[in-house]
């Protein structure tokens, strides 16, 4: 069994290699930010980093993890939850049940770390996959928008 | 502070049928235990008259409901309603804040648990209907005052002032004569505050100040749920852990309702590391029917469990149903006219039809759709010493725990007074109407009884599509008569699965539930839940609406509410019918719209009476197998109509969308329409009042079209929170578009075809249209928000559509196949 290096801490799983990862985050290692929506990859709620690159939990079993590969879940965006995206998230008020909101926030995430600047069909392009069945996604464009400015930012004024 | 934290009455007695008088009591205790500001049991009818200030007396009914002040200067406001998305604690605790005028940052909220205690304490804890803000903005408003008013008094006397110089300002009392002041926080530290507020009667009393001097309603302050929605700690029921739990994964039964299990191989289950057992739930109650649940150590250990055990069921009465032969059947019934109900029935319909110079006949349909909350169901239970204790998010905690107390007391063949459940409220991700049914929890608990250990059960995404209770099908057959350039007369046959039923297991319907005449002139039960919104806002002289239960839909697919529930086909049926009827007459659907809301006949609203007397329920719950009391007086509070004004506003509403979507006006884009549609969901008696307007544009080759744009109206009287209300709105009309594009459950061999997001198919991000919004704050008491604006999306879609290429489409959804149909090209 690897070891899994989750927002810069190691766990153990006890669970079998065949185990989602989506399963070993929230109930082994109780992260329970990530969050179970179909179990196929088809609406985003699971979605956590790997290496960096929003990747859908519910896909990856433990055996697939690369050796060493870096896991980021939403507990683990920020050291003080103070990203951009989850400010613009706050600020634009973008969650409603926000059962799908970590795997938004965590897919948004990972674009803007690729592309700063995205323009409104990279945003749609990026983010289609991530169902919200509230249907906050008027909301989420606008706070991609934003959590791109307050990058771009920087600090000095966050 | 423990205290502070108790929720419960501490007398038994709390739960005795039949108390009629509540009590207003502001109280705190020297030592700093808080003011507790609440209804509590009044005296004379629990046999003990407890005064003022007693302390032994005061422990009996230790209130606490509402709001809690410590002396650390905290609000904290209980809320029991669910929080399942529309921020329902910060608009309340706004109304609160409001008159209490505690500084909005001393606000918090918290989720008192269901018990038998509570119960009689909050009432029914029940999030449907849009109904939050509505029925509760006037009590809370009150309660508000009152904390205010007691606390005023107390700091006068710290202060040395008189009562009549102090006010209260942000957690403070003002001397407006000597400028000094002191905190609701000293004040609690300082003394104790003895005031009692009979309830309704010193309510009634307590001054309110005027809608003009609001400060916090009105104000659009962040929602206070949303700050752990983006760090991941916000707690759902699905993030439930307790000690030494086992996880549960359902067996798909054959069908959806009514298999029956024979036997239950679990050989190969057994191979499976961590499986536990398998449980063949009791479905003696007709709950979770045909059930095996599979128990392992971790969830995907139950799943690979539940799939390979081998159960052999009898597939029962509905092994063979489909949808076509659903609506094969509703047409055969729809015939036979002595069997229908009369659900509205005004003028002379028949004759009217008789005399008009041309019948419009049309038949609608609409297909099954279901809520697909992103939270699967899901409930973890506990048996502890005897008591029961449920971990859920769900929108009743009340009928949870009921429910549960009647499928205990069945199978274990115990007094449901001697069993003790407890329901701890969680987040709920995502209710739409989907979380008001209760099988996981009485699965877990079966569960949890067999395995002598706590169960978490989760649905996974399959099997909760397989268990889903969706929106029924519907057969709609409307005739309209033409006469005179207008609509005299306009008949609405409807028939569909009531839900009615299913709730109330004997078919004894209660006397909130509606008996009207048949055609044949006796009484039959109607189920308005599945017949409102035909009865919609337009004056038509002749008017009737004709309903029919198809009641083997009512078991085979398990019917149930989905939001809006049947506003949401009967606006898009009523609405595109509308539009027939004014295109048929040569008029425009704006104007034909405007002057049928015109206020006359059956669409007056109802003035307002001031205080309207409380309206007693005394209706059982015969789901529950047993018959529990209901409170009579207290719990259902009394609001002011949200009718006033009737259609003269739904009309105002349509005025602003149609003006502010161009209507008329506008160049338009080739194979473009623009469509309008006006509702009032939820029920008559509780309108908002809401009209929209979609641009579609067509492809005539593919018959492929996309929503451009929409744009919404709605008043709903006064605005709490109007950037929330903003979002409520754009997101709700989302969930119409969502139906109208694409939303389809269909039923085969007894079981529901859809089995995850492929195939059951939610609008994306990529179809999202830009969304206009415009809050119309007439001033009246507040409405609902939540819901109203999912209805007018769909119809004003079909409105649309026809105006771009002349297809009308009289099913929902919306398919391009149908459009091609209807352009001659199918």
């Amino acid at each position: 069994m690897p070891q899994l290096m989750i927002n810069g801490q190691s766990y153990y799983s006890d669970s079998p290699p065949d185990t989602p990862l989506l399963w070993a985050i929230r109930e082994d290692l109780r992260l329970t930010g990530t969050k179970y929506g179909c179990g196929l990859g088809l609406c985003g709620s699971c979605t956590v980093h790997i290496n960096g690159r929003a990747q859908r939990s519910c896909l990856v079993s433990l055996a697939d993890v690369p050796e060493g590969a870096l896991i980021t879940t939403i507990e683990g965006l920020h050291p003080s939850h103070d990203h951009a995206v989850q400010r613009a998230w706050v600020e634009l008020q973008v969650p409603q049940c926000g059962y799908c909101q970590s795997g938004q926030i965590m897919q948004a995430a990972s674009l803007l770390a690729r592309t700063p600047n995205p323009t409104e069909e990279q945003i749609v392009e990026a983010m289609d996959g991530n169902l919200c069945r509230c249907a906050t996604y008027s909301r989420i464009v606008n706070a991609v928008k934003r959590a791109g400015e307050i990058l771009r930012e920087g600090p000095k004024n966050g | 502070m423990a205290e502070t934290s108790r929720h419960t009455t501490g007398a038994g007695s709390a739960t005795e049928p039949g108390m009629t008088r509540r009590e207003f009591l502001v109280r705190s205790t020297a030592t700093g235990a808080g003011v507790m500001l609440g209804i509590a049991l009044g005296p004379g009818r629990l046999g003990t008259v407890a005064p003022a200030g007693a302390a032994e007396g005061m422990d009996a009914f230790t209130p606490s409901i509402w709001f809690t002040i410590t002396p650390d200067g905290k609000t904290t406001v209980h809320i029991v309603k669910a929080e399942m998305g529309q921020h329902v604690g910060t608009s309340l605790a706004q109304v609160i804040a409001e008159e209490l005028e505690v500084k909005w940052d001393d606000v918090r909220l918290d989720m008192p648990q269901e018990s038998a205690e509570n119960f009689a304490v909050y009432g029914l804890a029940y999030t449907v209907n849009s109904g939050s803000v509505t029925t509760e903005f006037d009590r809370l408003s009150r309660a508000g005052a009152a904390g205010r008013i007691a606390l005023v008094s107390a700091g006068a006397k710290l202060l040395r002032a008189d009562e009549s110089d102090c006010y209260a300002q942000d957690s403070r009392i003002i001397d407006r004569v000597s400028g000094r002041s002191i905190s609701y926080g000293e004040v609690l530290q300082k003394t104790k505050i003895d005031r009692k507020f009979s309830y309704p009667d010193d309510f009634k009393k307590v001054p309110l100040k005027p809608r003009g001097q609001y400060k916090v309603i009105g104000k659009s302050v962040p929602a206070l749920d949303i700050p752990a929605k983006t760090t991941g700690e916000a707690k759902y029921g699905i993030d439930v852990f307790l000690p030494n739990m086992v996880y549960g994964a359902l067996v798909i039964p054959r069908t959806r309702y009514a298999s029956r299990v024979l036997g239950v191989d679990d050989s190969a289950a057994r191979k499976i590391p961590g499986f536990v057992k398998a449980v063949q739930i009791d479905d003696s109650t007709g709950k979770c029917t045909g059930w095996v649940v599979a128990l392992a150590e971790k969830f995907p250990a139950a799943v690979k469990a539940a799939t390979a055990l081998k159960v052999e069921w009898d597939a029962g009465p509905y092994a063979s149903l489909g949808s076509a032969d659903l609506l094969r059947e509703y047409k055969k019934l729809a015939q036979n006219t002595a069997e229908s109900a009369a659900w509205v029935r005004e003028g002379d319909v028949d004759q009217a039809l008789g005399r008009s110079e041309r019948v419009l006949e049309m038949e609608y349909t609409t297909d099954m759709v279901c809520h697909a909350t992103m939270e699967p169901l899901n409930a973890t239970v506990a048996e502890v010493n005897g008591e029961w204790h449920v971990y859920v998010g769900t929108q009743s905690t009340s009928f949870a725990r009921m429910t549960l107390t009647g499928y205990l007391a069945k199978i274990l063949k115990k007094k449901p007074d001697d069993l003790k459940v407890y329901v701890h409220q969680h987040l709920v991700g995502g209710g739409f109407g989907g979380k008001q049914d209760y099988d996981e929890i009485l699965a877990a608990a079966y569960c949890a009884r067999e395995a002598g250990r706590p169960v978490k059960l989760i649905q996974t995404r399959e099997s909760n599509f397989a268990t889903s209770f969706p929106r029924t099908p519907t057969y709609h057959r409307l005739r309209a008569g033409l006469k005179d350039g207008g609509l005299a007369a306009m008949n609405h046959d409807i028939v569909c699965g009531w839900m009615g039923p299913r709730f109330y297991v004997g078919k004894k319907y209660g006397s909130d539930w509606l008996q009207l005449d048949a055609v044949d002139g006796t009484k039959r039960d109607i189920d308005q839940w599945s017949i409102g919104g035909s009865d919609h806002w337009y004056y038509v002289e002749n008017q009737r609406v004709r309903a029919w239960n198809h009641e083997p839909t009512t078991w085979a697919v398990q019917a149930s509410a989905l939001r809006t529930v049947s506003n949401s086909y009967n606006m898009f049926v009523v609405e595109s019918f509308m539009d027939e009827v004014a295109h048929a007459l040569g008029r425009d659907p704006l104007e034909f719209r405007l002057s049928m809301l015109n206020g006359k006949g059956s669409s007056r609203g109802i003035p307002n009476t001031g205080y309207p007397p409380g309206t007693g329920s005394d209706y059982y719950m015969d789901q529950l197998w047993i018959s529990l009391p209901w409170p009579k007086e207290g719990t259902w509070i009394p609001y002011e109509s949200t009718t006033v004004g009737g259609a003269l506003r739904l009309a105002n509403c349509l005025r602003v969308a149609a003006g502010k979507a161009g209507y008329g006006s506008r160049p338009l884009p080739p194979n473009t329409g623009l469509g309008l549609a006006v509702s009032s969901a939820e029920e008559r008696q509780s309108p908002t009042w809401v009209a929209g307007a979609a641009e579609v544009t067509v492809d005539p080759k593919t018959g492929k079209y996309r929503i451009n744009r929409l744009t919404i109206a709605m008043d709903m009287g006064i605005a709490i929170n109007p950037r929330n209300i903003e979002a409520q709105i754009q997101a709700s009309a989302l969930w119409g578009a969502s139906q109208v594009l694409s939303e389809r459950l269909t039923l085969k061999e007894g079981r529901f075809e859809q089995t995850n997001f492929h195939n059951y198919v939610p609008i994306r991000l990529s179809q999202v249209p830009k969304i206009d919004v415009e809050i119309i704050q007439s001033g009246h008491h507040p409405s609902g928000v939540g819901e109203p604006a999912s209805t007018v999306v769909a119809p004003a879609v079909a409105n649309a559509i026809y105006n771009a290429v002349g297809a009308r489409v009289r099913h929902m959804p919306i398919t391009p196949d149908l459009i091609m149909a209807g352009l001659g090209k199918g």
